[in-house]
């Protein structure tokens, strides 16, 4: 076992200290001369056609220095991928919260008042908002050219709201299901929720002198975000800046350009720079939030357990729009199979078009909704046959050399030990109180790959910047650059500065997410570091006549081989004659090999005469390799589990006639500091990770299997089973009192 | 925010004048917790903001032999914590204490709270079981209502153009009197109440000598839970009284569907947590 | 409209400041004396990331009147260090991994303040019920709640 100064040490957040002082500067802090507040007008209408638009009275208001509409963007689109937003509706808005029209003035009051003056005429269309409604042969089309718009990953012989499918599978469904003792078919829903990242969607955008489009910008995937505009406006990228500024959390809802093109826009007209900030109403109304799905499993299964059969079927709510998806698709779909070894399945995903609010990414994007439909259909599974869960999950859960549900094949799987780590710290199968219950879920998740880039400069005071284009929002990939920089230079992690680049300086960085920042990252920073760290070692070598490839660093210092005789970096820096720095570029997108499991057993209480649950304790279980910064892993661990409780048991943004309905955080509850119950991790080591220090992801795993934990205890607590999130007391008591019946 | 003209008078009088003065074109703010959402929100849009926290004689907790008397600018935190309060009147208390957040109860105000008549709130209901009078007080004079006249509806009070909420009158509560304050959160524990229970009882032995039964977020406004007080008065207390009474509050609450929960459930909610009041006002440990 | 003239003291330094008398105290803080440390979030006092201290006690600056500076004693994020250093709490923070993001840690941090100045010895369930009001997406609460402890510790130990 290698052991590291700084790798595996809980050091603190390179960022830490501007957080605490409130020196950070996100987006919204960001003030430039002459800065102008942007404000939309939204569509207060599911579906509408746009008959006349007005603007006169808002123009001639003092202080407004533009007022656009669709004419002014017309012909406009642009996405992640699938580019069908425009930034101002032309004939049509396809949701309520769709942006109208948008001003550009002094103040936020001017504005404010200008967008009061625009007067529009709308003439309301009949809306769909349900997808079971808008996948039928007779709906209307809300986007009859689809097979036109660039990006669609494959163009549809028979135009309908259903845009994109995926499927996954293998071996013969009928054979499964031939074979089967049992067969059992169920169907989930899950509901339209939000990331409720505390900063809303902020950017700034500034046309300068020289004709650059300098961004500012809450998207944590600037060069992507380079792309996606340019391609939307028809100008070169390298027009385009996109400056680093801090980022109030994401949780995948902050890829998206949201207002970006709109605010280019008004920047372009006003000639000034433009700021718009979203307030939260609009956030919870047209941002980009979780889809909402719908799900039937049907299975098949012997009577001693074993799974024959696996078919599912997602219906993805995609709102208006497609274009806030990178994939177009949620993979995370296929995860309604989990990692288990059944020889015959099939998986579609379906993405439809509805009146609205256009879903995004949101942390695992597919999996929480397929997750918590698997994993509460093979706990019925279970107790159908009267087969314990935990034997019914080990029975057929992957192991070495076995192909996954949807076909992947790992290697070093360690998917039964960490169910079984979990299990023996839920203390699983220990007696428990009447009308308690516990129940568990896995799930599974590979570290994305990506590309980035690292550069490490030393500076002349003996302390090193490394630079980087991730951005860090909040997940800590700052502190990974940092760290990893520290061990391979042999320095103390405070030597070491990260200050990001922008957009400028290197070629492309895939952006922060996917539970891609350790893997991408730290091969960056490692690479950058040895680059580096080959130039100090041949200045070292020059100042004092060493052979090069005797050096060692260590405790700041360059040693001479295994003798005591040294010199201090920082003198080694000062009086060497050159900048010394060392750069690196990484790609890997390499499909791995390698997995991370996660198992999750969840214990409540549930109240039967209300119905209210109540969460006494959770145990999440992770495969880890090697963990680079344990109180930032422990704290992703903690806050995915809490967002996943929010799914679980709080969340959902209801909608009514596709108009979102509860609007602010007194309505959509996020769980609070007094929700919480008493959560217990533990790490299952592994050998195989990816990159030089043998690392998995984290981000992701630990939100997705929460809610199917949850409903399984809630299940084995009062045997009673709740098909659809949230799980409120309201439906737990309405199954009870249907099971009673 | 629109334009508008901030007021800051220092006696009742000057506010009063003010007040006749402006008429519809102004508000009154007291804590700001509400008005500033919904200036916010462009759903208030006065000229005029009058505002209260200057003004002398509106903050005093004081007790005489047979009431409580509270200024309306008194903060919620302030009632919270005080020991005057925790001493006399400690269903006021610990009702006070699961209002929002401790920043909210920093700002928020027993008589701009009340004037929201938001029957979802906590305190009405308990004002409304403690028999509590209001004093408002207008240019042409001083009048002094019971609570429950105050609320009409939701968001709606009696209050006539030019009066404004003064104090409020809380007669004091016997030693032997026993009272809870239940609030169902069943979402999270930061919350308006899917429906809440305010109870006041004194027994003699074991029976029920007084009872008085706030119910909360179950109606257009709180509402005392009338039948089941007249179904346990002068009886002995059992099992079945207790969910006979429970039962009854269904025929007095009238909830609407929202985010807390439907109507129904509601309803059902009101009885469970009206039994569960009783069982530990009235079987608990003394 | 014309701005008013507010004398105030923000941080332990008396000042005068001129206030858009349409703004809350937030946006007078935010954009009329770049004191960006107090976040606006939801904007409507549910979510904490506004949170000040305004004559001892936490508010939510996002519904309060700038012109209700006159005379009060503020306390922001910036004010919390000294020239000697960090204060207890933001030093418990970092070593806790309290945070993340960053955007709820000076609502956290005032509110914390708060808690610590009326309550140097809390129990942890005064610590989440003191600190129910603060919103945070990313930490899942537990490092927030060590960190309090710990800076309470480390305050009574006489620092």
């Amino acid at each position: 076992m290698i052991s590291y100064n700084v790798i595996g040490q809980p050091i603190v957040r390179s960022d830490g200290f501007e957080k605490v002082t409130g020196r950070a500067q996100y987006t919204g802090d960001l003030k430039l001369p002459g800065m102008l507040w942007g404000k939309v007008l939204r569509s207060p209408f599911a579906h509408a056609r746009i008959i006349r638009v007005d603007t006169s009275r808002a123009v001639g208001l003092p202080g407004v220095h533009a007022v656009l509409t669709g004419d002014d963007t017309r012909g406009v689109r642009y996405g992640r991928r699938l580019f069908d937003v425009p930034p101002l509706a032309e004939e049509r808005v396809l949701f309520a919260g769709e942006r109208v029209a948008a001003v550009a003035a002094e103040s936020m009051e001017i504005a404010q008042n200008a967008i009061d003056l625009i007067e529009v005429e709308y003439d309301p269309l009949p809306a769909i908002a349900d997808p079971l409604e808008s996948m039928k042969g007779d709906a209307f089309l809300l986007h009859p050219d689809v097979n036109d718009y660039v990006g669609l990953p494959k163009k549809l012989e028979k135009v309908s709201n259903v845009f994109v499918t995926n499927t996954w599978g293998k071996g013969e469904l009928d054979t499964g299901f031939a074979q089967a003792d049992h067969i059992l078919e169920r169907t989930y829903t899950t509901p339209l929720v939000h990331q409720a990242y505390l900063e809303p969607h902020s950017c700034v955008v500034f046309i300068d002198e020289d004709q650059r489009i300098q961004i500012w910008a809450a998207n944590k995937a600037p060069f992507a975000l380079r792309q996606q505009l340019a391609a939307a406006i028809g100008v070169d990228e390298d027009r385009i800046r996109l400056n680093p500024t801090y980022i109030g959390g994401d949780f995948g809802g902050k890829g998206s350009p949201m207002d970006v093109p709109l605010v280019y826009f008004l920047a372009l007209h006003s000639k000034r720079p433009v700021r718009m900030v979203m307030d939260y109403v609009e956030e919870f109304t047209a941002a980009n939030p979780r889809h909402p799905s719908v799900t039937t499993v049907r299975s098949g299964v012997l009577n001693d357990g074993t799974l024959t059969a696996w078919e599912a079927r997602i219906i993805f709510n995609s709102g208006a729009y497609g274009g806030f998806k990178p994939g177009v698709n949620l993979g995370g779909a296929r995860d309604v199979a989990g990692p288990y070894k059944i020889p015959h399945t099939f998986v579609e995903a379906i993405q439809v078009y509805t009146n609205s609010v256009p879903g995004g990414h949101m942390r695992g994007p597919g999996e929480p909704q397929g997750i918590f439909a698997g994993e509460s259909h093979l706990d019925e599974i279970a107790r159908i046959l009267g087969i314990d869960p935990l034997e019914f999950r080990l029975k057929n859960l992957v192991g070495e050399g076995d192909v996954t549900a949807t076909g992947s094949l790992y290697r070093d799987v360690k998917a039964k030990e960490t169910l079984e780590a979990a299990s023996m710290a839920a203390r699983y199968g220990s007696p428990l109180a009447m009308n308690v219950g516990r129940g568990m879920a896995m799930g599974a998740r590979a570290p994305g790959g990506g590309e980035t880039h690292v550069g490490v400069i030393f500076q002349k005071d003996g302390t090193v910047v490394a630079r980087t284009p991730i951005l860090d929002q909040g997940t800590g990939t700052y502190t990974t650059v940092n760290q990893v920089v520290a061990e391979e230079l042999g320095l103390s992690s405070d030597k070491v500065q990260i200050i990001p680049w922008n957009t400028d300086a290197v070629s492309f960085d895939t952006g922060i997410g996917g539970s891609r920042g350790t893997r991408v990252a730290s091969q960056a920073a490692y690479a950058a570091a040895q680059n580096a760290k080959q130039e100090l070692l041949r200045a070292a070598s020059e100042i004092r006549g060493w052979d090069p490839s005797n050096l060692v660093l260590k405790d700041n210092k360059v040693y001479k081989g295994n003798t005591e005789d040294y010199i201090d970096f920082d003198f080694v820096v000062q009086n060497c004659g050159f900048d010394i720095q060392g750069t690196s570029g990484i790609e890997d997108r390499e499909q791995l090999t390698v997995t991370a499991f996660c198992a999750q057993i969840a214990e409540v209480a549930v109240d039967v005469e209300t119905g209210q649950i109540k969460l006494l304790r959770f145990t999440s279980a992770h495969d880890v390799g090697q963990v680079l910064n344990p109180i930032g892993h422990q704290g992703q661990i903690n806050g995915g589990v809490v967002q996943g409780i929010g799914y679980a048991l709080m969340e959902e943004l209801e909608v009514e006639d596709g108009r979102v309905s509860n609007v602010t955080f007194g309505d959509y509850k996020i769980p609070t500091m007094a929700d919480i119950p008493e959560l217990r991790t533990v790490l299952v080591q592994s050998k195989n990770g990816v990159g030089p220090y043998n690392i998995k992801g984290i981000g992701e795993n630990t939100n997705t299997a929460v809610a199917a934990a949850i409903a399984n205890a809630v299940e084995d607590a009062i045997g009673v089973r709740v098909y659809s999130l949230p799980i409120t007391a309201e439906k737990v008591l309405a199954a009870l009192r249907e099971s009673n019946v | 925010m629109h334009d508008f003209t901030v007021h800051h008078p220092q006696s009742l009088q000057e506010t009063l004048i003010l007040l006749d003065r402006f008429g519809d074109a102004a508000q009154l703010i007291a804590g700001g917790t509400a008005l500033m959402n919904f200036m916010k929100q462009s759903l208030l849009l006065p000229e005029h903001i009058i505002n209260l926290q200057r003004v002398q004689g509106l903050q005093h907790i004081q007790s005489t032999k047979d009431e409580v008397r509270i200024g309306a600018m008194v903060k919620h935190r302030e009632i919270e914590k005080s020991n005057l309060i925790q001493n006399e009147v400690p269903i006021l208390a610990s009702t006070y204490r699961r209002v929002a957040t401790i920043r909210i109860r920093n700002m928020a105000t027993i008589g701009g709270g009340l004037a929201h008549a938001d029957p979802a709130q906590d305190p009405p209901s308990t004002l409304v079981a403690l028999n509590a009078r209001i004093r408002i007080a207008s240019i042409s004079g001083e009048r002094t209502i019971s609570i429950m006249d105050l609320f009409q509806n939701y968001y709606e009070n009696s209050l006539m153009p030019g009066e404004m909420i003064t104090e409020v009158i809380i007669p004091s509560m016997h030693s032997d009197t026993k009272s809870t304050y239940l609030k169902f959160l069943p979402r999270t524990a930061d919350d308006y109440a899917t429906v809440s229970v305010s109870l006041i009882a004194t027994l003699n032995e074991n029976i029920v000598r007084d009872v008085r039964i706030g119910l909360g977020a179950v109606a257009p406004t709180p509402i005392r839970a009338t039948i089941a007080e007249e179904t346990l008065k002068g009886h002995a207390i059992s099992d079945e009284l207790i969910q006979q009474a429970s039962n009854s509050v269904a025929q007095q609450v009238d909830p609407l569907d929202d985010f807390r929960g439907s109507a129904d459930y509601k309803r059902d909610m009101a009885i469970v947590f009206t039994k569960r009041a009783l069982q530990q006002v009235l079987q608990g440990p003394s | 409209m014309a701005k008013l003239h507010v004398e105030t003291t923000i941080n332990g330094e008396s000042t005068e400041i001129l206030v858009d008398p349409q703004q809350s105290l937030l946006e007078t803080l935010r954009d009329g004396l770049m004191l960006t440390g107090a976040k606006e979030g939801c904007n409507d006092g549910n979510c904490g990331a506004c949170t000040v201290i305004m004559d001892g006690r936490t508010v939510n600056s996002c519904l309060v009147l700038g012109a209700e500076a006159q005379d009060a004693d503020i306390t922001t994020i910036e004010g919390l260090a000294t020239p000697r250093g960090l204060h207890p709490l933001q030093q418990a923070f970092l070593e806790n991994a309290a945070l993340q993001c960053g955007i709820c840690t000076p609502g956290f941090l005032i509110s914390s303040k708060s808690l610590l100045d009326s309550n140097p010895n809390p129990s942890e369930e005064e610590v989440r019920f003191w600190l129910a009001g603060n919103l945070c997406r990313c930490t899942g609460y537990d490092k927030i709640v060590r960190a309090v402890l710990d800076a309470a510790k480390e305050m009574k130990a006489g620092n």
